[in-house]
């Protein structure tokens, strides 16, 4: 067996070496090919490609992602896939869609504030030995020391902020990057591995029409670093941040996000308590999105958080009107099962 | 000639225009190629026939139905062969082609179709197929024809004259066409288009422009010379017909599907790329051009086990093969997820749509704006959804709500 096969990338002039047990989507990525993917771990199918020709070995693809019938027909998932023969594949959609891309890299750095900052969530951030350009609202994996384990976190820095990376992160009962790690033995001055940036959850250009963004809980993360980029690059009109939390101790960065209010008369910031009556606005966060709005057409929305609070995000913004190729969405998934459970958080 | 099993003797149009599936599913199941003496024609209902025939144009050349060329008249691209048909394909092939499609159909279907929507996206209600797959439909053909002076109403107007006479098939015992009368609004029609239309032609002769009538005069004649009249106008109303009637029945068709399967709807409008599957899926459920190609045979054939003499006059019903059970699972149900095979949609061979793409294209659009202005668009259950139509079908309206 090779220990590097060459694939053709149809429409891309250069041609990528990926190595042994390596994922195509992952040499893409590395050599600034870009390939559209979203959540690298196999559930989400954004990364699709078709084989034209050669041999793969899917590795772990999911069934309910990559269906026999689909892999019969030639289809396989960029972020699993590792060549067993040279290939020519052909992305499914369309690729150049004029937005900046960064190559992915893999970094070291260190760990300089390691804060709690809510119920059971923390801060991290890590001063990088090396710059990592990215786009805002993308992600990074975070190695876990001594295993092959990543998990995935979105960036809140804005992406002026090439060197320190801000990482919000929810404990998860039994998680083995939280539970095992990041809320047991991590602590400030410890090295740290990680590799990014990756993602198409991103604010780069201009929009037109006011922009909504939606966090549940830690899906604040990329939101944070969205509004921050369009402030300084002043990209959007009108700047609508609603966070949703269960109570007020789930809530953070609140003063962050007021004196954003205060300061920018475009900038509005409601958060939402689901499970607790404040001055505040309480219920559901996309309810609350419902009542402020009498319509959203015309505008973009921006929605990170569970996939149920993004799914009714979704449905309440097109009861509004918003156009549905005007909403982005991240989610957090589930991380792989094996060999340890696991959720990663955004 | 076989016996005609008596539920072929007894069917009328009026049963056939209302729903066809019922009977065309016994046929297929029973008697795959009969003599329906209502319309004095064998009909072809298996996906398997329908397909073999439109494919032999050497023992099956196109001929037009009795009704149909009434309506439209001799020399129609519908129903010459050879040479003949090849000269009428070059003549209104390259405004067809996907490369010339590209170049203008954004341009000629998204502005008109914002201002349908504009027109009633604040009224939480509409009758989708009058206020905006019709007219959406017709505007974009009528443009690219250089009718752009025809008010969208007139253009609908024309399409459903021509529309009632095509399919003005009913004969009597004696071959004899049994409503004559019902040939009248056609004629109304067609002696409004030369009227309207006359002058234009006088005027693209001296001074050609990008119009595709204007294009079908000059293109591949001798210099100084123009085609005749003779050939545009039966091309025109073919035209007019189905090319105006059949992008506009896809769409509510379409919508119509995808409304019997609320959770597949949610997944077009989150994802428009579906929408093109959304609509090959919609016409292969109800086939637009239900039943309207007719072969002739050129000499004595057998087809599906029946013995047919020379000039025996053939019906394809694409609607029905559409719906063939040993071609589709669950063929009667709207399902986007179905694997993908090849519908008999836009016919087969040489006499296969010319407008396949423009049409696939102004269908994807509408949806692709519609979806996109009003992504909470739901079916109004206070009213049926009403398909009518044998020879073309699709919703004769259909009642969508959403909230302002």
């Amino acid at each position: 067996m090779a220990d590097k096969y060459t694939v053709r990338v149809t429409g891309q002039d250069v041609d990528l070496t990926v190595g042994e047990d390596q994922s195509v989507l992952d040499a893409a990525l590395r050599a600034n090919q870009w390939l559209p993917h979203s959540c690298t771990q196999g559930t989400c199918g954004t990364c699709k490609l078709k084989v034209l020709c050669g041999e793969v070995d899917h590795r772990d693809s999911p069934e309910y992602t990559l269906t026999t019938e689909e892999r019969d027909s030639g289809l396989v998932l960029a972020c699993r896939v590792t060549p067993r023969s040279d290939l020519v594949v052909e992305p499914m959609g369309a690729v150049d869609d004029g937005v900046p891309r960064h190559p992915l890299r893999d970094h070291e750095g260190t760990v300089v504030v390691l804060d709690d900052i809510a119920a059971a969530t923390r801060r991290l951030v890590v001063e990088l030995d090396e710059e990592m350009q990215l786009n805002a609202g993308q992600y990074a994996e975070l190695l876990l020391p001594g295993t092959t384990l990543a998990r995935q976190y979105s960036m809140a820095n804005p992406p002026s902020e090439t060197r320190r990376l801000e990482f919000h992160i929810k404990l998860i009962e039994g998680g083995a990057a939280t539970e095992g790690w990041i809320f047991r033995s991590l602590s400030v001055g410890d090295r740290i591995s990680l590799r990014g940036p990756l993602g198409q959850f991103h604010l780069v250009d201009k929009t037109d029409g006011p922009v909504i963004l939606i966090g549940g809980g830690t899906g604040l993360a990329p939101l944070k670093s969205i509004v921050q980029h369009a402030l300084a690059e002043d990209l959007a009109p009108e700047l609508y941040v609603y966070h949703g939390g269960r109570r007020e101790v789930d809530l953070y960065d609140v003063e962050f996000f007021r004196e954003l209010d205060a300061r920018h008369d475009h900038v509005h910031y409601r958060p939402v308590l689901s499970e607790q009556d404040w001055d505040g606005a309480t219920g559901m966060v996309t309810d609350a999105v419902v009542a402020d709005f009498a319509s959203c057409k015309g505008m973009s929305a921006f929605l990170c958080g569970p996939p149920a609070m993004v799914a009714a995000a979704v449905k309440a913004l097109k009861r509004r009107r918003m156009a549905p190729k005007l909403i982005f969405k991240e989610e957090f998934t589930v991380a792989p099962p094996v060999p340890d459970v696991d959720a990663a958080a955004s | 000639m076989t016996i005609t099993p008596d539920f072929v003797n007894d069917i009328t149009m009026e049963q056939l225009e209302a729903d066809p599936y019922p009977f065309y599913e016994r046929l297929r199941k029973e008697a795959p190629v009969a003599f329906v003496p209502a319309l004095g024609m064998h009909l072809v209902s298996t996906r398997e026939l329908c397909e073999q025939i439109a494919r032999d144009d050497e023992n099956w050349p196109a001929v037009i139905s009795a009704a149909g060329g009434r309506t439209f008249g001799p020399a129609a691209l519908l129903n010459t062969n050879g040479e003949e048909h090849r000269e009428l394909r070059d003549m209104v092939e390259p405004h067809l082609q996907p490369s010339a499609v590209d170049k203008y159909i954004d341009n000629l279907v998204r502005p008109f179709a914002r201002e349908r929507i504009a027109a009633f996206e604040n009224d939480g209600h509409v009758d989708i197929v009058e206020a905006y797959c019709e007219p959406v439909s017709v505007r974009a053909l009528g443009d690219l024809l250089g009718l752009d002076d025809v008010s969208t109403d007139k253009l609908r107007e024309w399409f459903h004259k021509l529309s009632v006479s095509f399919t003005n098939a009913a004969v009597d015992e004696n071959g004899e066409f049994a409503n004559p009368e019902g040939f009248r609004p056609g004629d109304e029609a067609k002696a409004e288009i030369i009227a309207h239309v006359d002058p234009k032609i006088d005027k693209w002769i001296t001074q050609p422009d990008h119009t595709a009538i204007s294009h079908w005069l000059h293109d591949g004649m001798p210099e100084g010379q123009t085609r005749s009249r003779d050939v545009i106008y039966p091309n025109l109303y073919v035209f007019l017909l189905g090319a105006m009637q059949e992008p506009g029945h896809a769409m509510a068709t379409t919508l119509a599907g995808l409304f019997s399967r609320p959770e597949q709807l949610e997944r077009v409008i989150d994802d428009p790329e579906l929408i093109p599957r959304a609509a090959a899926e919609g016409m292969r459920w109800v086939a637009p051009i239900w039943s309207a190609v007719v072969k002739r045979a050129a000499r004595d054939v057998t087809v599906g086990g029946v013995d047919l003499p020379e000039g025996s006059i053939v019906m394809l019903t694409y609607g029905s093969a559409n719906q063939d059970e040993h071609a589709y699972d669950a063929p009667s149900q709207y399902d986007l997820d179905r694997p993908v095979k090849p519908t008999m949609t836009f016919g087969a061979g040489k006499h296969a749509c010319a407008g396949t793409y423009f049409a696939n294209a102004v269908v994807r659009i509408g949806l692709e704006e519609l979806f996109e202005a009003i992504p909470n668009l739901e079916l109004d259950t206070d009213h049926e959804v009403d398909f009518w139509g044998w020879g073309f079908r699709g919703p004769k309206q259909l009642f969508v709500k959403w909230e302002v």
